[in-house]
């Protein structure tokens, strides 16, 4: 018998996202998986992200293997039934790494779960009862123990088509199996047998002999019986044979290790390679730098009146701790809204106008840099901005940001002021167009209606790209800027 | 002077500051943890386990006094106290090198210090008269509370104790006065009595325990009136004469004012906040009436600024503080699902003997909040397991919404009770019904197939009463 195979997929998180590494996966092939259970962490531009297992069934093929980088897409591995054939699963992966689905940007993994599966198929059980059970409006308010909801949630049943014979009707775990046996579905961790297949290449080896040892140990060390000798009594392979093959393998891995060791001659370095964080800020940056043309455009902007006003700020304000950068933000969001051809994205083909400012905001995170977005902050207020920015940049030091809040943006702001850093230039962060380069506020002699005098003075250094924007909309983006930081109440309406 | 930055700084290592650094740590903030004193706080050091260490003294002593009841006689059974606080303070200590421990596990940077906030996100340090100043986005206070002081009577760690001086004796009170008959007075005036001491308790309400169930209360008292406690309820003490060699204390009740003699007095009416020398005047930080004022994740009205455990109000117990560590770091963290503190899904436990343990509402509470109620009862004395131990004085009572089901409250008295109210509370916070209680089977036989009963009762099928 033949059931449906479930391939899964390189997933597509946001739009920048092209490949993605394998982090670590959570099953090792011939493992039980249940739908909704973490499959495998997949580290991309900026976060490690899970999949979760399409549907239950047995982990039968990983083509991904840990370490790899594969494309957006890209086939990662199969969950079928035990009783699908190996045969089977080898046709469906050879079909399926030959061709990637280059051209479909928004391939989310359920797309191409339906896609059509090979010719003769039985109508799988458990996603069967699934699909009649799963139908239906939110289900929020249905009255349910929480087992039972957390069980509908599994096996993605609706409880609205769940009678319950609980007390006033409550949907009970009895209530919620009933009805997906039913249905003709499957109890989850009830499958009768989860047959060790092994490594995928080798094929079937259910028909192996073998002890019963041998066949776990076999499973457990994803080794496929037909790579064993058979030196067992009556022609079974036993568990030394199994132990042989993985000894051999463990050699394997030591010599190809200790060979790539021998190449680095000088023992001072270290290598290693390079995180998908830092793969992400490497290849962005330098496409960036390659192909936006930058120009900068600097500025002197004296803010000791913005000083007086956060000072006002921060003392009637409890819950207010407004920084330099947060007015600078909020400045930034108002000269936005006034100079609109600077708030904009370009792919290198369309344009991008935004009508809210999105800012981007970076921050330094312990292995690279993430930023951050600070949505609407033309509509925020001062106080509410710097509360935005206190929660983003915690979360994104504990890597807990969602790719929502870290993907697309308007502009962007760099600030390393508080490293005593005076001025400094950035790289565009694309598709934006401009990035703000902010320096240190610091006291500098000034000329004022010809004397000396003393003021707070920050540099601010604009990188533009001179595809799309022209250097007099920059100019007047800074001046706009200088004004606002300048007199502050004038933002502030 | 140069400023060390953190995430995330805890002021306070009890039960709340240190489990908020190891939940912050685990997430991944970079967290220090202040301490002035001991890591633990006043619940390992000076509160929950040192008392208990003393109470199963007292059980003991107990339990040795009602060994005859099962044909053991003693000759020259002796006792000394000084081993008995010898064992509560090993405990103690053992403790606190736990949380040391478990500090350095997790990557804690733990600062010896007196801490007061500076301004907004920034911290100042006194240790040993050098202030070292601390930058931390989020600043949790966890800072505990300690014992209050009435206007007329004061702890002066001599004639008048408190929980500290309470646990710590170098020798048997003789008579001993014991003001306030809340968890920490009954828990006292239960250890003393069962070692030996004649223990007055006076309390100011008209019932012991008086945060407790009136039913609780009742047979709390009629217990302790029974161990021999003298129980003055609806009473107070207006001064204390140590000019002699004895206290001699001026007390008014119902029945007029009487002057009676002790050679000891513990102190224990309630606790106060530890909100002073902070800087949180200054800065405007929100209090009310000696506590500090948080949202259900323990955000208070200064940015940046948190406060959990005893400082920030009731209950006034440990595992409300660790779970409030627990989702106020969380919140910070933006962990998905966290849930702002439920009050009354907090248990309470009182260690004297008979145990008290109950959580949620007291059957007037309840009706007070509108609710229709059915209420469940069952005695202990009906109870085989009990009366096998000999301890078959108690009651376990529930309480709830006639209409939806729901759980209101669970209240118990009687033998390790403290060990059995999990039970409701779990039954509470995944919403159980009577029925579903009703349904579960109790292992028989166990003093908690009390519990099983008591909701049988509500539902008028009680099957042993």
């Amino acid at each position: 018998m033949t059931t449906e195979i479930k391939p899964i997929n390189m997933p597509k998180w946001g739009m920048e996202m092209s490949e993605g590494d394998i982090n670590a996966w959570y099953f090792a092939v011939g493992d039980q998986v249940n739908a909704g259970d973490d499959l495998v962490d997949i580290e991309t531009s900026k976060i490690i992200n899970t999949v979760t297992a399409p549907s239950s069934g047995i982990l039968r093929a990983i083509i991904g293997a840990q370490g790899e980088t594969h494309a957006v897409g890209a086939l990662l591995g199969v969950i079928a039934s035990a009783e699908t054939s190996d045969a089977d699963i080898q046709a469906f992966i050879a079909r399926h790494t030959s061709a990637v689905p280059e051209s479909e940007p928004e391939a989310a993994p359920e797309a191409v779960l339906t896609e059509a599966a090979p010719a003769p198929i039985a109508a799988p059980q458990v996603s069967s009862s699934s699909s009649k059970l799963a139908e239906g409006q939110d289900d929020s308010l249905v009255a349910a123990s929480p087992v039972a909801r957390r069980l509908a949630a599994e096996y993605a049943v609706n409880l609205n088509n769940i009678t319950g014979t609980g007390r006033h009707g409550r949907v009970s775990k009895g209530d919620l199996e009933a009805a997906v046996i039913a249905a003709g579905g499957r109890l989850i961790g009830n499958t009768s047998n989860t047959k060790g297949s092994g490594a995928a290449q080798y094929g079937d080896d259910s028909h192996v002999k073998a002890t019963p040892v041998a066949r776990r140990l076999a499973t457990q060390l994803g080794i496929n019986l037909l790579e064993c000798r058979v030196s067992g009594d009556r022609g079974r392979v036993c568990k030394a044979d199994v132990d042989a093959v993985a000894a051999l393998k463990k050699t394997l891995l030591a010599q190809t290790g200790s060979s790539a060791m021998a190449g680095t001659g000088n023992t001072a370095v270290e290598s290693q390679p390079i995180s998908g964080m830092r793969k992400t800020i490497a290849a962005r940056l330098q496409s960036s730098k390659q192909t936006a043309p930058h120009f900068r455009v600097h500025i002197d902007a004296e803010i000791d009146a913005l000083l007086e006003v956060r000072e006002q700020i921060n003392h009637s304000n409890s819950d207010a701790k407004v920084s330099v950068n947060d007015f600078i933000v909020k400045a930034c969001a108002s000269a936005l809204i006034k100079v609109p051809a600077l708030n904009v994205q370009f792919d290198g083909e369309q344009l991008s106008y935004f009508s809210n400012a999105d800012i981007s905001v970076a921050v330094a995170i312990d292995d690279g840099l993430i930023t951050p977005i600070v949505t609407d902050a033309n509509h925020k207020g001062l106080v509410d901005i710097s509360n935005t920015i206190r929660d983003l940049a915690t979360r994104a030091k504990l890597g807990r940001l969602k790719p929502d809040e870290f993907q697309g943006g308007s502009f962007c702001i760099s600030n390393l002021g508080m490293y005593g850093i005076k001025q400094f230039d950035a790289i565009i962060n694309p598709p934006q167009g401009a990035i703000l380069a902010v320096g240190a506020g610091e006291q500098r002699p000034v000329v004022k209606d010809g004397t000396l005098a003393i003021a707070t003075v920050v540099s601010l250094c604009l990188s533009s790209d001179h595809r799309i924007i022209d250097g007099a909309v920059a100019a007047q983006f800074m001046s706009v800027l200088k004004g606002y930081l300048e007199q502050p109440a004038t933002m502030l309406g | 002077m140069t400023t060390q930055q953190f995430d995330l700084m805890v002021v306070g290592g009890g039960p709340g500051g240190y489990v908020a650094a190891i939940r912050a740590a685990q997430l991944g903030f970079k967290t220090a943890l202040v301490e002035k004193q001991h890591l633990g706080g006043v619940c390992l050091n000076w509160g929950c386990i040192p008392t208990k260490a003393l109470l199963r003294g007292a059980d003991i002593a107990h339990t040795l006094k009602d060994a005859e009841h099962f044909g053991f006689t003693f000759d020259n059974l002796s006792f000394d106290i000084k081993k008995l606080v010898q064992h509560s303070r090993s405990v103690a200590s053992k403790l606190t090198q736990g949380v040391a421990y478990l500090m350095q596990k997790n990557g804690v940077t733990v600062i010896d210090g007196t801490a007061s906030l500076a301004d907004k996100c920034l911290l100042d340090v006194d240790h040993n008269g050098t202030i070292t100043q601390y930058r931390a986005t989020h600043i949790i206070l966890a800072t505990g509370a300690r014992a209050r002081n009435l206007p007329s009577i004061e702890i002066d760690g001599d004639s008048v104790w408190g929980a500290r001086e309470a646990m710590t004796p170098t020798a048997l009170p003789r008579k001993l006065l014991v003001i306030g008959a809340g968890a920490i007075g009954v828990e006292f005036a239960s250890l003393y009595n069962d070692l030996g001491t004649d223990v007055t308790l006076v309390e100011a309400e008209n019932r012991i325990t008086p945060a407790e169930d009136s039913d609780i209360s009742a047979l709390a008292e009629k217990a302790f009136k029974q161990r021999g406690i003298k129980v003055l309820t609806n009473s107070i003490v207006q001064s204390l004469d140590n000019s002699g060699a004895n206290t001699v204390a001026l007390i008014s009740g119902s029945e007029g004012q009487q002057h009676l003699e002790f050679d000891q007095v513990i102190l224990a009416v309630g606790i106060t906040g530890n909100i002073e020398n902070m800087g949180l005047e200054r800065l405007n930080v929100a209090s009310q009436r000696g506590f500090l004022q948080a949202d259900g994740f323990g955000k208070t009205n200064l940015a940046g600024l948190y406060a959990i455990g005893d400082v920030a109000g009731p209950p006034w117990l440990a595992h409300k503080a660790s779970h409030e560590a627990v989702i106020c770091v969380e919140k910070i963290a933006g962990v998905e699902g966290v849930k702002p503190l439920n009050k009354d899904q907090v248990p309470g436990c009182t260690y004297c003997r008979p145990q008290i343990a109950s959580v949620g509402l007291t059957e007037a509470q309840a009706k007070a909040a509108g609710h229709s109620i059915r209420v469940g009862r069952f005695n202990l004395n009906a109870n085989g397991k009990a009366l096998a131990i000999n301890e078959a004085e108690g009651l376990v009572k529930t309480v709830f919404d006639e209409h939806s089901g729901e759980l209101l409250g669970a209240h118990m008295i009687g033998p390790e009770v403290t060990e059995q109210i999990q039970g409701f509370g779990i039954a509470q916070q995944l919403e159980a019904t009577e029925h579903e209680l009703a349904q579960s089977i109790f292992a028989h036989p166990t003093v908690s197939e009390s519990m099983h009963e008591a909701v049988l009762d509500s539902l008028g099928i009680a099957l042993h009463q």
